[in-house]
């Protein structure tokens, strides 16, 4: 029989600007909720009266604040995380003929950014972690290498001392896609800042977000950046002087005014994640057909999502659902075995760990107004779903 | 001393202010940002308005007509005509595809010269690039002909040009497919960077509609790798809002053009519309061979002015591999060297608009400058 149902919504972003009330979270705003939005909508208005839209001021505090953030020397608002990976990439002279060794437990554009340069995507297996096997990778390396493109799967930095090992010894480029990890630290240093780059999205879903589309990249290199500013401009040096034929990728004005905003509560999300991450894996742990996400040493993972394996993975989701819950696979199929893989000539079977864990993997919601209850709420259904099985 | 901006956009958001925070607010209520009901509305209503089949948002004018060219299949080995007289953007959409931009000169009009298309033409060439430059139609008719015989796509460049007609037909209509920009500073603008895409091509606009969203067949396949550019949900939202006020604008700028060159035609060269065209005038040029020094004196008289652009296109350091030098494009060099855009937006008020031609006219009468080609009678 059907419960009671809290509707719980996997990533609800209108929350960001709201307490949450009490168990049901819909999609009415309280007034104080609305105050939120009000004090963002008054900075556009400004930005609007001073028609700065283009690379205005507030992208300029944006790239301050984020390199404060993170301790790199250099930060550069961009479109997308996509559009961060592939000017990455571009900048530090990856093209047709190159080999980039990437994980095929990724988003889309992971692989989508590397094609974009005329780069051949690598595929190396990931370990239970879910992030990319430095012993892969190793194996992947061929004479025509060129770049490491770790992904900080889920918040969880990859194992950065064995791949910065690797890069050196092998004298690869690494570009970080750091597009979950905000925040995120691998042995005190922020993810992100190992690479020569670090690439990362502020998508509505991700834990800094803008309305819309927007990203940015981290560096110490002030040949990266320079390169960067000029791709993501059109190329030009100066309002009359086109120095490369370039493309046109900039972080809006009105985007860096949301960012921001955010930026002020991004410590206090990503605790919250975090904790509520902790409340899963002591309510979760002892049910025997679940596998809760690892937590490495010397790491902070940030729980962009909270991933966990389990069994009868199809059965569980589709029950959570029923009950209200907004439990999601992030994703099902992997990169190499995608339609649009065909060409690259991978079959099922030649990376055994992540088709498992895309077969297992189920994410249940961590974001930060997702309250205690909720979480208690969710692992009673969990487990009263194997009792019955 | 008068103050005239070139751009004064917080009036015409101050119009509209009501319709824009309650957009937002519904957008923000929603908490849906990315490939929204006002993304489709928007599109819809573009596609209506520009008579043709679809439309499709984008992140940027450029991105536009980049993906479109990428969609289209042309890539290293192919050529596409266009003009040195353009944005930077025009050129690059082009190189970054791995195909190679190749220029023809412009005509009086400032737009590609339709009889020197044909000696251009390779047999690695693809297409034709067409610029509607400053809002004024490019005469399609000898470039249709091009196109059909040579069996060549016709990509406009419809950057500066949303709205306007060319016997009856909008831009954006007049080729194979379009891009447009909604920059801050277009005749059509959202808050930020935004672009269109027009085509009456059912392949095409479902190869783009996954192209611009990672190649997506579904939420987890993915059918072709591909790109991240989609129109914000935001920008869609304002887009809409305004297209409803555009005829209304672009017919204002239009008047403030006809007032400008009625003033002006006895001292600068100024822009002429045929009959069978109607243009935006998203920028009014005059021409005047002592163009820097009226710069400094309007300047210095409190009205900003811009040249678009100093540098063709063929002479940037980015063009450096493609070969040209000074001298291959005599008009559109010439034009670099004597245009002048001068301020023209609807907010623009009469007092501004007497005053900017009243210093135009003081300046001309004190050096005794005249419009050559009027002076000699050639042009009425």
């Amino acid at each position: 029989m059907k419960t009671q149902l809290p509707e719980i919504p996997h990533n609800f972003l209108p929350g960001q600007y709201a307490d949450t009330n009490g168990l049901t979270i819909n999609h009415n705003y309280l007034p104080q909720q609305f105050s939120g939005c009000r004090a963002i909508f008054a900075r556009f208005e400004k930005l609007v009266q001073n028609a700065d839209y283009t690379l205005g001021k507030s992208v300029d505090e944006f790239e301050d604040r984020i390199r404060m953030l993170t301790s790199s020397p250099y930060a550069l608002g961009v479109g997308s995380g996509t559009d961060a990976l592939s000017l990455s990439l571009k900048a530090a002279g990856i093209g047709p003929g190159d080999e980039v060794i990437t994980t095929p437990y990724t988003f889309f554009a992971t692989i989508g950014a590397i094609v974009t340069t005329g780069a051949m995507p690598v595929f190396a297996d990931i370990g239970e972690d879910y992030n990319i096997d430095p012993e892969q990778i190793e194996k992947a390396v061929t004479s025509r290498t060129k770049a490491i493109l770790p992904v900080h799967w889920a918040g969880l930095p990859c194992r950065m001392d064995a791949i910065m090992e690797i890069s050196e010894r092998r004298n690869l480029v690494v570009v970080e896609d750091a597009c979950h990890a905000i925040c995120a630290n691998y042995k005190g240093k922020a993810a992100g800042t190992f690479g020569l780059t670090g690439c990362f999205s502020m998508h509505p879903l991700k834990n800094l977000n803008v309305w819309g589309d927007g990203g940015f990249v981290l560096t110490a290199s002030r040949e990266m950046h320079d390169k960067l500013a000029l791709l993501r401009n059109h190329g030009l040096l100066n309002r009359n002087e086109c120095a490369i034929w370039a493309g046109n990728s900039r972080l809006d004005t009105l985007q860096a005014i949301v960012a921001n905003h955010l930026l002020g509560k991004i410590e206090s999300i990503t605790e919250s994640r975090i904790a509520n991450a902790a409340r899963y894996d002591r309510q979760l742990s002892g049910i025997p057909q679940l596998r809760i996400p690892t937590r490495p040493e010397n790491t902070r993972q940030v729980y962009h999502l909270y991933v966990i394996r389990a069994e009868s993975r199809d059965a569980l989701q589709q029950f959570l659902i029923n009950r209200g819950i907004d439990a999601k696979v992030h994703y099902p199929i992997p990169m190499h075995l995608q339609p649009a893989a065909e060409s690259f000539g991978y079959r099922r079977g030649y990376f055994p760990v992540c088709e498992a864990v895309c077969d297992s993997v189920l994410s249940l919601p961590v974001h930060e107004f997702i309250t205690d209850e909720q979480i208690n709420y969710v692992a009673a259904q969990i487990e009263e779903f194997y009792a019955g099985s | 001393m008068q103050e005239v901006k070139f751009v004064d956009l917080g009036k015409q958001y101050l119009s509209l202010r009501d319709e824009i925070l309650a957009c937002f607010d519904a957008i923000s209520r929603r908490g849906a940002y990315i490939l929204s009901e006002e993304l489709d509305r928007f599109e819809n209503r573009f596609a209506d308005y520009c008579g043709t089949r679809f439309a499709l948002g984008v992140a940027s004018g450029s991105d536009a007509l980049h993906l479109s060219l990428l969609a289209l299949g042309i890539g290293p080995g192919d050529e596409v005509i266009t003009v040195p007289n353009s944005f930077i953007a025009t050129a690059w959409v082009i190189a970054r595809t791995g195909a190679r931009p190749v220029f023809v000169d412009v005509g009086d009009d400032m737009n590609i010269d339709p009889d020197l298309i044909e000696p251009a033409i390779t047999e690695k060439t693809r297409a034709i690039l067409p610029v509607h430059f400053t809002g004024r139609p490019v005469r399609m008719d000898v470039i249709e002909e091009i196109s059909r015989a040579r069996n060549l796509y016709i990509i406009e460049d419809a950057a500066q040009a949303v709205g306007a007609r060319w016997r009856g037909r909008r831009t954006g209509s007049l080729g194979h497919c379009a891009g447009f920009s909604l920059h801050p500073l277009k005749n059509l603008h959202v808050h930020g960077d935004g672009g269109v895409i027009t085509t009456d091509d059912p392949a095409l606009y479902e190869t783009l509609l996954k192209y611009r969203n990672h190649g997506l067949a579904n939420r987890d396949e993915c059918e072709f790798w591909g790109v991240n550019s989609r129109l914000d949900a935001i920008q869609a939202g304002i887009a809409e809002i305004k297209l409803k006020y555009l005829d209304e604008w672009n017919a204002r700028y239009r008047e403030i053009a006809a007032i400008y060159s009625e003033r002006l035609a006895d001292y600068v060269e100024v822009p002429r519309d045929r009959v069978e065209e109607e243009p935006t005038y998203h920028r009014y040029m005059i021409r005047q061979p002592d163009r820097d020094r009226l710069q400094s004196f309007l300047a210095e008289n409190g009205i900003e002015t811009k040249v678009n652009y100093p540098v063709p296109l063929h002479l940037h350091p980015a063009a450096s591999q493609l070969g040209y030098k000074a001298g291959d494009f005599p008009v559109a060099e010439r034009l670099a060297e004597t245009i002048l855009s001068l301020p023209l937006y609807p907010e623009l008020e009469e007092q501004q608009i007497d005053y900017v031609t009243g210093k135009i006219v003081e300046y001309s009468k004190k050096h005794s400058l005249k419009a050559p080609l009027q002076a000699a009678g050639i042009l009425s």
